[in-house]
């Protein structure tokens, strides 16, 4: 579903100065896994999900999201990469103006879903992430997890193969983020493959997922049912 | 339709949102294609009145009756009808005697009472009016016939007319050149409103590219949002040549009742010279400014 080969990003900060963020990166991602990205800040964390959606291109290597080679993908063609790949934020990003409801089926509507789609998807998405009974509220009306549930709903209602999560719980309590990280739980046994950026040793620790620790742009621990682990 | 509806829909929030900045576009779009506009209508005019003319344009040779040079005799007056008569340059030939001269006269200048309390039956000459084969014949026929006994005076109505055209195309001229510099400063303030506008909607638009919102998509509100302003500058610049224009050829007829005015449904023709530039300009402006600030 995902795979990174030998993937090297630099940044220029300065006429001959570089920060290598991410320095030769090998990683394999199957269809329905659940993937923790762990690292300090700086790791390279943010500059591998911005490859997965192509803000970003490679200097170096080869990089395959849902079956497209983004090196070769024309841009054009982006938009059908994007509808693959669901994006939930740490600040939620959404548009204060419109309902819960009205903030899901914008998802749906700006790709061109015709109505009956529309209104079959966004219910039924909204009992998923339990929200059904808000449907009408405006995001300022709801709670940070309330938030993240709906912005969790816009990124899932178009059903892609994939969700990024970048920090999804980093704006909540312990408490919230447990009913989020089960509702991702939820998301990917429906055998969407879940990536998730985080910072949060709880999570990562009760979880048992696999876990990829970034550490000045190198991957140094790939592990499956791991823990967080580098603090320690 | 659901994708049109929506792309109208917020064209048209947008432009609601930005009310002020809305109407400096649309004033400004306005100003220079109603400039453009009359420059076009003072073309056809020029065409229209050319055009009529060409076919009546005379050479007027004044005859002498005394008060200038010594009075034309009947013989030489004869002998230069049939001269004229002869003439290969020569089309047609009319004699216009003093009383028809005077009666022409009252009837032109019928509001003018000053004009005509200082004009008698006896003050205009009579005069051969020619009609030339080629109208532009005219110096070669004055040079035959100038220094003729009884002959006063040789005028070439085609060198007026030049006068008043030549007029006519520098106020065309000096219009074009305004409606360019306004449009250039509507293009401008187009680009500008346009990217505000974008801006100010970013979080959106960055929702509508992650989620897989094709450019176009992304991008038709804003440049609609343009274009219709444009449109509607467009629209008011008819209406305001459509109301002043009319009004102001019917006080022109009225001190010049032997010039073919522009009707008024040619006037209100003009609207294609101010829709195409005005749609064109707007979109290709808001296109520009968009480049590259909304990409995927």
């Amino acid at each position: 579903m995902i795979s990174f080969e030998h993937v090297t990003k630099t940044y220029k900060t300065g006429r001959s100065d570089e920060v290598v963020a991410l320095k030769d990166v090998t990683i394999e991602v199957d269809r329905g896994e659940f993937v923790f990205v762990v690292g300090p800040s700086g790791s390279g964390k943010s500059t591998f999900m911005k490859l997965l959606t192509r803000e970003i291109r490679p200097d170096r290597g080869d990089i395959h999201v849902a079956g497209k080679d983004l090196n070769t993908l024309r841009s054009w063609k982006l938009p059908a990469l994007r509808r693959d790949i669901g994006y939930v934020f740490q600040d939620f990003k959404l548009l204060t103006n419109k309902s819960v409801y009205e903030n899901v089926a914008f998802a749906l509507e700006v790709i061109g879903m015709p109505a009956s789609v529309i209104d079959a998807r966004v219910p039924e998405v909204l009992e998923l992430v339990d929200l059904t009974a808000k449907a009408d509220a405006k995001p300022h009306e709801l709670s940070g997890g309330q938030q993240q549930r709906v912005s969790i709903a816009r990124a899932f209602v178009n059903q892609p193969p994939i969700l990024l999560c970048d920090e999804p719980t980093g704006n909540l309590d312990p408490q919230t983020s447990i009913g989020i990280m089960k509702l991702l739980d939820r998301i990917n046994r429906t055998n969407t493959t879940v990536v998730m950026a985080t910072h949060d040793q709880h999570i990562v620790d009760s979880m048992r997922k696999r876990v990829i620790e970034l550490s000045h742009g190198v991957v140094v621990r790939d592990q499956a049912r791991g823990v967080y682990g580098y603090a320690n | 339709m659901r994708r049109w509806s929506y792309i109208f829909q917020e064209a048209g929030n947008g432009l609601v949102r930005n009310l002020w900045m809305t109407v400096a576009v649309v004033l400004s779009v306005t100003v220079s294609l109603a400039l453009f506009g009359a420059s076009v209508l003072l073309r056809q005019q020029i065409e229209k009145a050319t055009d009529d003319w060409v076919g009546k344009i005379e050479v007027s040779v004044y005859l002498c009756d005394d008060s200038n040079c010594p009075a034309i005799t009947e013989d030489q007056q004869d002998q230069l009808r049939e001269e004229l008569e002869a003439n290969p340059l020569v089309d047609e030939v009319f004699y216009e005697s003093k009383e028809a001269a005077y009666a022409n006269f009252l009837e032109y200048y019928a509001d003018l009472e000053t004009m005509a309390q200082n004009v008698g039956p006896d003050t205009l000459p009579a005069s051969f009016r020619i009609k030339l084969v080629d109208p532009n014949d005219a110096a070669a026929l004055r040079a035959q016939y100038e220094a003729r006994p009884g002959v006063e005076q040789i005028v070439d109505q085609q060198e007026v007319i030049e006068q008043f055209l030549n007029l006519a195309s520098t106020v065309r001229w000096a219009a074009l050149a305004i409606a360019a510099i306004q449009m250039l400063a509507a293009t401008v303030l187009v680009a500008n409103t346009v990217r505000v506008a974008a801006v100010a909607r970013r979080d959106q638009t960055q929702i509508m590219k992650l989620v897989g919102a094709s450019n176009w998509y992304v991008r038709l509100p804003f440049i609609l949002e343009g274009t219709l302003a444009g449109l509607a500058g467009a629209v008011v610049a008819w209406a305001l040549l459509a109301f002043s224009v009319p009004y102001l050829l019917d006080t022109l007829q009225d001190s010049l009742p032997f010039v073919p005015f522009l009707t008024n449904a040619q006037v209100l023709g003009v609207w294609p010279w101010l829709v195409v530039p005005g749609l064109a300009i707007t979109s290709i402006s808001s296109t520009v400014a968009l480049w590259g600030f909304l990409d995927v």
